[in-house]
């Protein structure tokens, strides 16, 4: 798969999550906590993962489930296994 | 093969809401195919619809649930998790199901994990498909 900038991944990471969670992608800060500023929960978490392993077609361990805690985390273990 | 009995010890759901009868396919991790004999005998057929009998699609989602279940039950075994709750679903459907028809489900894992898994859903009636789609299940 070809080097993906941390501006694009950022972007296509955001737009990930807003149609999983169902909120306006600009809600998604990089900052922002899934759990407590976003209402996310557990199972969305995992069909977040299940949607950056689709899309950058990578493996990523479920232990790592509990360090996706924002999008910034997201950003971090996509580029982790990329 | 994965015969009534065996899928009774695996899944909780009991009649009336036991949607397989048998599994015929299993790749550990990756995906099972299972099927139901769908019979006019079945109680839902004389309100869905009295002049029209038709399996209704929320069914079909429930039979993918549980092959899903099956799947996942058959690739961990030590799993603790008994009970299993639907989180997420979207399907879609083309065909209706009829008494007569056997109800084929093909479930391919997309996520799976101790706390529930995403999986790929499919349905099919006489090799054509009757409805797919996505669900993720938690396990408690």
């Amino acid at each position: 798969m070809p080097q993906v900038d941390n501006l694009t991944l950022e972007k296509e990471l955001r737009e990930i999550i807003a149609k999983i969670v169902e909120i306006e992608p600009d809600k998604i800060t990089l900052e922002a906590k899934f759990v407590e500023d976003l209402g996310m929960d557990s199972m969305m978490a995992l069909e977040i993962l299940a949607a950056m392993e689709k899309k950058y077609r990578i493996q990523i361990p479920e232990e790592k489930l509990n360090m996706l805690r924002s999008l910034k985390d997201a950003v971090k273990l996509t580029r982790e296994y990329l | 093969m994965i015969d009534i009995e065996e899928i009774k010890r695996l899944i909780p759901q009991r009649y009336p809401f036991l949607m397989l009868d048998r599994v015929v396919e299993l790749k550990v991790g990756q995906s099972i195919r299972a099927y139901k004999n769908i019979s006019i005998n079945e109680e839902y057929f004389k309100g869905h619809f009295p002049d029209a009998p038709t399996f209704p699609g929320a069914l079909t989602a429930e039979a993918m649930a549980q092959a899903a279940c099956l799947l996942l039950k058959k690739s961990i075994p030590d799993l603790k998790a008994t009970l299993f709750y639907v989180t997420n679903i979207k399907i879609r459907f083309f065909k209706t199901i009829t008494p007569g028809d056997q109800l084929h489900i093909i479930i391919k894992t997309i996520k799976m994990t101790r706390i529930g898994g995403v999986f790929e859903t499919q349905a099919l009636v006489n090799d054509e498909v009757a409805a797919k789609g996505e669900m993720t299940f938690a396990c408690k």
